[in-house]
């Protein structure tokens, strides 16, 4: 056992340097560990090898390698004894392209921008509640599940025409377009839905692509994307009309809630009941409050006045001609005491009496006016008596 | 709401505006009487019309609120 493990050993020893190209299928470092353990793939084929090296090297690689990344190592077979394994020894690892492949992302970007592809005003509102939703997404995906499953839980009669296409690869940019072209070309087709699981930065690429951004710009639909994850962010989510996180919060948004539309509705039509049985209300006590009042209510009232006016004139008169009745009164009674005054009945009462010749009446002064044998009346206070002359 | 309706009938706000203004003038005095009386068979009429605008709005209400229970 010893002597072919050495023998191995000696002879993979021999091998040399090489660079190596391939796709981090796994990095497995343990806390405090000096050495890091990676598994590298071939992108196209079954084939992998593993990786070991220092902690240092793994972590001078920027931006950190991840589980996906593109790299090319340097690295020399060695074979280790204690487990009989193989791996690769690496004093250098360095990310393929991704750094030439951000930066030109990066200037399509800043061109996309100033050709105006990203203008808040060139986007569109989705409909509130689409006939149809257009869903574009890989075959049998989380995606696709992902996008029905949560717009159906909002609102069940949810209507999709789904386009399965490759997501990823050389293929997926052309079938993509043809996608978009076909459901942006039927009426039915409200909104469109671009849905894409996670995935690398390399395996989202056909969603950064020019050509792709250009049609969804030239869409005529609105079209909301849903590519990888909430900090994956693919050139499409900056020209689609809305960028949605995850295909998740796609099939939240593009379906409005059915329960709370309902509910939205029911509130409405409370209030709106509340607000006219309000009105109602307060222009019934407004109403019953002006009938109420004297001047509606007891219309006699403006009789009233009047016959009081009219009673008080009538008063006045009367009270006018009874005061000129009585002074009048009062003055007769004054006069009349004056001409009793002057009566000489006051005087007959104290025994005077007044004597007139019966033949003419006349007031006698003087004995000399009669002679004898005349007749006399003779006045007394309470009557007269005859008498005649001797 | 304002305005005449199309039938030539009073609006409600119209009829409501005349009729506390007529209550106003009659609660002022001042008027003759012929004028007042004038007036109060002014008021009546017009309080009529509110009654009868509220009545009808109240039974629309209702039987809209009896046809939604259903």
């Amino acid at each position: 056992m010893r002597v072919v493990s050495q023998k191995i050993s000696a002879w993979i020893a021999r091998l040399g340097w090489v660079w190596v190209d391939g796709q981090v299928a796994q990095v497995s470092r343990r806390p405090g560990a000096n050495l890091v353990f990676l598994t590298l793939r071939d992108p196209s084929a079954e084939m992998s090898l593993s990786v070991t090296c220092y902690r240092d090297t793994f972590e001078a690689c920027d931006p950190p390698l991840r589980e996906g990344s593109r790299v090319v190592v340097h690295a020399k077979p060695e074979f280790y004894a204690g487990r009989g394994s193989l791996s690769l020894r690496a004093d250098e690892l360095r990310h393929v392209g991704l750094g030439e492949l951000l930066a030109r992302l990066e200037r399509l970007k800043k061109a996309l921008a100033a050709e105006g592809l990203f203008a808040a005003e060139r986007k569109r509102r989705p409909p509130f509640l689409p006939r149809k939703v257009g869903l574009v997404t890989g075959r049998a995906s989380a995606a696709e599940r992902d996008v029905r499953e949560n717009a159906a839980a909002r609102w069940p009669a949810v209507a999709f025409e789904l386009r399965t296409v490759a997501v990823q690869g050389p293929t997926a940019v052309p079938q993509i377009l043809d996608a978009l072209a076909e459901l942006d070309r039927d009426p039915e087709v409200d909104v469109i839905v671009l849905a894409r699981g996670g995935g690398s930065v390399e395996d989202l690429l056909p969603f950064s692509d020019e050509a792709l951004c250009r049609a969804v710009f030239a869409c005529r639909t609105p079209v909301l994307s849903a590519i990888g994850h909430e900090t994956d962010t693919p050139l499409v989510d900056f020209v689609a009309d809305v960028r949605c996180s995850t295909p998740t919060d796609a099939g939240k948004r593009v379906v409005p809630d059915l329960a709370e539309e309902r509910r939205l509705i029911e509130q409405a039509r409370h209030r709106l009941d509340r607000a006219v049985g309000h009105f109602l209300d307060n222009e019934r006590r407004w109403l019953a409050n002006v009938r109420s009042r004297p001047a509606l209510a007891r219309p006699e009232t403006l009789l009233s006045g009047r016959r009081e006016e009219v009673d008080g004139l009538r008063n006045r008169a009367a009270r006018t001609l009874t005061h000129r009745l009585d002074s009048a009164g009062n003055d007769l009674a004054h006069t009349l005491a004056r001409l009793r005054s002057l009566s000489p009945l006051s005087t007959m009462q104290r025994g005077y009496a007044i004597v007139q010749r019966a033949a003419d009446g006349a007031v006698l002064r003087d004995p000399a006016e009669v002679t004898t044998g005349d007749q006399l009346r003779v006045r007394l206070a309470d009557g007269e008596l005859g008498a005649t002359v001797e | 709401m304002s305005g005449v309706t199309d039938d030539g009938a009073p609006s409600y706000e119209q009829a409501r505006a005349e009729l506390a203004a007529v209550v106003e003038k009659l609660e002022a005095g001042g008027t003759s009487l012929e004028e007042s009386l004038a007036l109060w068979e002014r008021g009546e009429k017009l309080a009529d019309v509110c009654q009868r605008w509220l009545d009808g709005a109240r039974e629309r209400l209702d039987a809209a609120r009896a046809a939604r229970a259903d």
